[in-house]
């Protein structure tokens, strides 16, 4: 390691040593390290320490998918495909989240006639985005390859009682 | 299930273990039951989103020229792109733990040693 005016000991910065690149410090903000043990999710028991979502997607999938996107790169870093795979699981914890749950009934407050097609475009629409060359097209939303209604899954304290089927036009 | 296969989507509707998914999407509190197709659904979303950010990141970044996607690249995009917001926490820019010690020193100095 290179540099002896900085240090390599991940205890004294205050840092977890996964994140220490070759010749490159990194640093990552940390509220509170004092009590926790960061280095927990190693063994993948103790998901309770400073985030919920250490559950990740494999990476191989990750890589593939990135690399499928983005045919141009002959190269993508180690550290952007642990990230992306980060990102991942909290892009499923966002969508999954009272959060996201919470602006999509706000949404749709009110629309108790038609609540069922009301929903479905929303969630394909939010999920399509601009900026998402493919929007969701209905036809695959199934696992058996049979076009179904879908449903809106809800949070085990509020059904939401209009709403029981979506149908995506 | 064969893993191995190069094809990006022809052959199979996702390439994301399923239940692999759902254990994250049961780490959200309140989230009891998960409709089969909502979890599907949510995985093929998935795949879009990494797709997603991995285009915009490239065209955002320096990596044109190399050929090559970053880390620096995806922090930056997050930072720049409303829709990517929601990462920001999670992709910090990284600084060079020489600077952050400097600073460190410097905000002490600044707040003193009275606590």
């Amino acid at each position: 390691m290179d540099g002896d005016s900085s240090t390599t000991d991940a205890s004294q910065l205050g840092i977890t040593g996964e994140y220490m690149a070759s010749s490159h410090y990194v640093l990552q903000p940390q509220e509170d390290d004092g009590d926790e043990n960061l280095n927990d999710h190693e063994d993948g028991s103790s998901k309770e320490n400073y985030r919920e979502q250490d559950i990740y997607l494999p990476i191989a999938n990750v890589a593939r998918i990135m690399k499928n996107a983005v045919p141009q790169t002959g190269k993508i870093a180690k550290d952007a495909k642990e990230c992306v795979q980060e990102c991942v699981s909290e892009f499923i914890s966002f969508i999954t989240s009272e959060l996201y749950l919470q602006k999509f009934r706000e949404a749709m407050k009110g629309e108790k006639g038609m609540a069922g097609v009301t929903v479905g475009e929303g969630l394909s629409e939010d999920l399509s985005e601009d900026s998402f060359t493919n929007p969701l097209p209905a036809g695959i939303i199934t696992a058996d390859g049979q076009q179904q209604n879908v449903m809106v899954y809800t949070t085990s304290y509020q059904q939401i009682p209009t709403v029981q089927q979506i149908q995506f036009s | 299930c064969c893993k191995d296969d190069q094809a990006s989507g022809s052959k199979k509707p996702i390439s994301l273990p399923i239940s692999r998914v759902r254990l994250i999407m049961k780490s959200s509190p309140d989230v009891s039951s998960i409709n089969q197709d909502a979890l599907f659904l949510t995985t093929k979303a998935t795949e879009l989103f990494v797709q997603h950010l991995a285009l915009s990141s490239f065209n955002n970044g320096s990596g044109k020229e190399t050929n090559s996607l970053s880390y620096s690249d995806l922090a930056n995009t997050a930072q720049e792109t409303e829709t990517f917001h929601f990462l920001t926490d999670i992709l910090p820019k990284k600084i060079l733990a020489q600077d952050y010690l400097n600073s460190l020193e410097q905000m002490q100095e600044e707040e003193g040693a009275d606590y």
